[in-house]
């Protein structure tokens, strides 16, 4: 994972330098702030990255003699197929015309956005899917 | 077909899915920590806008409007005692973390034992800090809006660009905490279901990246608005 971390890291560092070559020139305290806050963005992930390459030590991608078959196995778990986040997105769409026209609409989307969300969260702990 | 059949699909992955192998990180964990510094950005535009309406006011605090000359008088210790109370959640948010690591869902003790408290407790525990810090929150909005109103030094979000910055800044960061409120909700409705799997402990750990992000993010809002000023 070092890699990944040193791209991330470079980000960071790139960004503090420019930010403060950015301050001396021009006293901009909005483009200062953003470029102060992407440095912590690189960092941020940057420093995951490294502490979890740390935990988990080398994958076979990081090792040059590695086979192909040793990355093999499961990466993770993917919905096969959901139709929830259709109905999230959806009931989101519902609050932001809510916002915009009518409050007493956002807090019905608001609602559904609830409902939508715990039938996303919940969809493989019942029924058919249960595991 | 062989390459098919070696695509792992929900039924083949069984109790194991989400949580990733022991040599290869949690994607969900990485996926959470890139959203969160995506968000990270979304704050620095709203840092930006308040330093920008900072560097051009001569008078800061600038007045609240027109017709009022003076500053609005912001609660700092009634903030200071909530964001004690936020900070303190973090706290809890983590013991909660390290009893789903020790696989530790439930109490093994007497309730008001909290060294034996499992996962369940403890993140009981930093849903009420968070909602008590939320409640705080909506309190002192009212006490901006009613002074306002009443024509005292108070603010609304179309009296001034700074009573703008502030509800927008200390609003969409509320709105964040309740966000994360939602999150402990479904996680403990997720924890009552079913076994305790590694795929529930990866999700703690990803609501408590959040929580912990959140609370990083209310510290420089508090430092800048309220203690800097």
């Amino acid at each position: 994972m070092k890699v990944e971390g040193f791209l991330f890291a470079g980000v960071a560092i790139f960004f503090a330098g420019i930010d403060i070559v950015y301050w001396y020139t021009s006293h901009d305290p909005t483009g200062t702030t953003a470029l102060a806050l992407a440095v912590a963005l690189g960092f941020l992930v940057g420093f995951y990255l490294f502490i979890t390459g740390r935990r988990t030590g080398m994958r076979p991608e990081d090792r040059p003699n590695a086979d192909i078959s040793e990355a093999a196995g499961e990466f993770g778990f993917f919905s096969p197929h959901s139709w929830w986040p259709l109905f999230t997105a959806g009931a989101v769409a519902i609050v932001a015309v809510g916002v915009v026209f009518a409050w007493w609409l956002a807090i019905i989307g608001l609602m559904c956005v609830v409902i939508t969300a715990l039938g996303f969260v919940l969809e493989y702990y019942r029924g058919v899917h249960q595991s | 077909m062989a390459i098919m059949a070696s695509v792992a699909t929900a039924t083949t992955l069984g109790k194991n899915r989400a949580h990733g192998s022991l040599t290869r990180p949690s994607i969900v964990s990485v996926g959470t920590v890139v959203w969160l510094s995506s968000e990270l950005m979304f704050f620095a535009a709203l840092f930006a806008i308040y330093f920008t309406i900072r560097s051009v006011n001569t008078t800061w605090p600038m007045p609240v409007s027109a017709k009022l000359h003076d500053a609005v008088k912001l609660d700092v210790p009634f903030d200071g005692a909530i964001t004690i109370i936020l900070v303190l959640s973090s706290v809890t948010c983590q013991l909660g973390v390290i009893a789903a690591e020790e696989r530790r869902l439930r109490r093994s003790g007497p309730i008001f034992d909290i060294t034996r408290w499992g996962l369940r407790e403890w993140f009981i525990l930093t849903l009420i800090m968070g909602a008590i810090f939320v409640g705080g929150q909506c309190l002192e909005y009212s006490k901006y809006v009613s002074d306002y109103q009443a024509g005292e030094n108070g603010m609304t979000i179309s009296s001034s660009p700074y009573g703008s910055i502030f509800f927008l800044a200390t609003g969409f960061h509320a709105l964040h905490v309740t966000g994360g409120l939602f999150a402990f909700v479904f996680l403990l409705l997720r924890l009552s279901k079913g076994r305790f799997t590694p795929e529930k402990i990866t999700s703690t750990i990803v609501v408590s990246y959040y929580w912990h992000f959140v609370d990083v993010v209310w510290i420089g809002l508090f430092s800048t608005i309220f203690l800097i000023q």
